[in-house]
């Protein structure tokens, strides 16, 4: 009795540690199906340099490039693409309107909990667009909160968002903003004081728009550096895992490098962090 | 995905501070409505054939597009040429001048639904224009228009979630935020439904007793 019960539960251990050794199993059959289809759905913002739609239609963009480059590489030709509001990106992979998140979307914990995370992709601290000079003296999401009359602009869902939520600033004064375009426009139209981004968005939006009257505040006082990753469903692990194994040999090869250095990213960044200390970090 | 009673309570105040603008800004809304909608009719009915055709080209043309594009115009263009409203106050106003414009059309149909002998008895008998109006025209004209001007009202009231996108927080964005930081979109998109479902039903109620009160005045 006692043997055959260590049995069962050796068995069933070598079962497990084989699921953990071999990720990409044959029996991973959501990587078949889309291999079958041809395509992985992706979620994207459009939030150049991380996720960017071209006028043609093309997506590029240092996440989906990275995500396409794997997918093919585990065999699956390319990948389709649907603008998402950060906020909506989770509920819709939940509800299985894409297979994957590949925007930019930075790990914190509540969001590890949520979804399936690879291993970190793209790295960045966060940063302020605001007017010329800083009038307010606004360095980190803290001033914002002491100070009753800024007023903050951030994608809705967004890690800024949260932030700046966190810091204690009162939700009618972080104004939730559509696009980049919006954003830097009400900045311009004094609707908000500052407008919060990852730090080479913001660059990317400011040299854009070639305003001489904004400024940017970069890195923001106290708050960390974020990496991505893509974001897979809750259950999809056998092709998260998949998707890992490739994402390591891409860093090890330094093709990695290759196709989100010229974006403005930093390999390196991404490579000497986890997944695992990421989403433990508050 | 599971209906979680816990989380309704705990989104409740966001969103019935949320629902506070949204009937703030449809109180404010339908009264401006009102007010440029008399105007609006007043203008088409009794100014010179100049003015009244030009307000009738401003009446179809704001009727023509979609309130959606006039709050963008009146949010993101108007501080181009240093009109800067404050979210709110640029929601009410697109309100208001987008329905002003249907009120205007039921003004104009209840007033030309008066017989024309109403207004050649209240010139025979020596009547001012002023005690035309008050004692003989309106309260005729008046009552017919209550239903088509309640349903405005109502599609208006359902309309207010387009605020949302120039940031008003009014219930649909309260919700949205909600759904953003929790992942869940099941009970605030449930809540929005229901807390529009409920307000619609206490406005037709209401309605229907000054559609009758009003009726019962007439046929005195």
């Amino acid at each position: 009795m006692k043997i055959r019960h260590f049995m069962t539960m050796a068995a069933a251990a070598s079962a497990l540690t084989a699921l953990a050794v071999m990720p990409a199993a044959a029996d991973d059959s959501r990587l078949e199906e889309l291999k079958a289809q041809g395509f992985a759905r992706v979620a994207i913002a459009n939030e150049p340099p991380f996720t960017a739609v071209a006028a043609d239609g093309k997506v590029s963009g240092a996440a989906p490039d990275v995500a396409r480059e794997i997918f093919k590489r585990l065999g699956v030709e390319d990948i389709v693409a649907s603008i998402s509001e950060y906020g909506a990106m989770i509920p819709g992979l939940q509800a299985g309107r894409h297979d994957v998140i590949t925007a930019g979307l930075f790990m914190k914990p509540e969001r590890c909990a949520a979804v399936a995370y690879s291993e970190p992709v793209l790295c960045d601290a966060e940063a302020f667009a605001l007017k010329k000079g800083n009038p307010l003296g606004l360095k980190s999401y803290k001033d914002i909160a002491d100070n009753p009359d800024a007023r903050i602009g951030a994608p809705g869902g967004g890690t800024e968002e949260k932030l700046a939520l966190e810091a204690g600033v009162p939700r009618d004064r972080v104004i939730v903003v559509p696009d980049g375009q919006s954003g830097l426009k009400m900045l311009q139209d004094g609707r908000i004081d500052v407008y919060s981004l990852p730090v080479l968005s913001i660059n990317d939006l400011v040299s854009k728009a070639n305003d001489p009257n904004v400024e940017v505040v970069a890195p923001v006082e106290g708050a960390p550096v974020y990496c991505d990753g893509a974001a897979f469903r809750k259950g999809d692990e056998a092709l998260r895992d998949a998707f890992d194994v490739e994402l390591a040999k891409l860093k090890e090869s330094g093709d990695f490098a290759k196709i989100i250095e010229p974006y403005g990213f930093s390999a390196a960044a991404a490579m000497s962090t986890t997944r695992e200390k990421l989403c433990a970090a508050q | 995905m599971e209906w979680d009673w816990n989380f309704v309570w705990q989104i409740m105040p966001t969103l019935l501070e949320g629902l506070k603008i949204t009937i703030l800004a449809t109180a404010l809304g339908a009264a401006l409505a009102a007010v440029i909608g008399l105007v609006f009719a007043i203008l088409r009915m009794t100014a010179p054939k100049p003015l009244a055709r030009a307000t009738s080209f401003v009446v179809e043309f704001i009727r023509g597009t979609p309130l959606l594009v006039q709050l963008y115009f009146i949010f993101y263009v108007l501080p181009d040429i240093g009109i800067r409203l404050p979210a709110l106050l640029a929601g009410v106003i697109g309100l208001g001048l987008h329905y002003g414009t249907y009120a205007a059309e039921v003004y104009r149909a209840g007033i030309e639904n008066v017989p024309r002998g109403q207004w050649e008895a209240a010139k025979a008998t020596n009547l001012t224009g002023r005690q035309t109006w008050i004692h003989v025209i309106l309260p005729q004209a008046l009552p017919p228009m209550i239903p088509a001007l309640a349903n405005y009202l109502i599609a208006m009231f359902k309309e207010t979630p387009l605020l949302s996108a120039i940031t008003v927080l009014e219930l649909m964005n309260q919700a949205k935020s909600v759904a953003n930081s929790s992942y869940r979109y099941i009970e605030p998109m449930t809540l929005v439904g229901v807390f529009f479902l409920i307000m619609s039903l206490i406005s037709v109620v209401f309605l229907r007793f000054l559609e009758e009160r009003y009726a019962r005045v007439e046929e005195r």
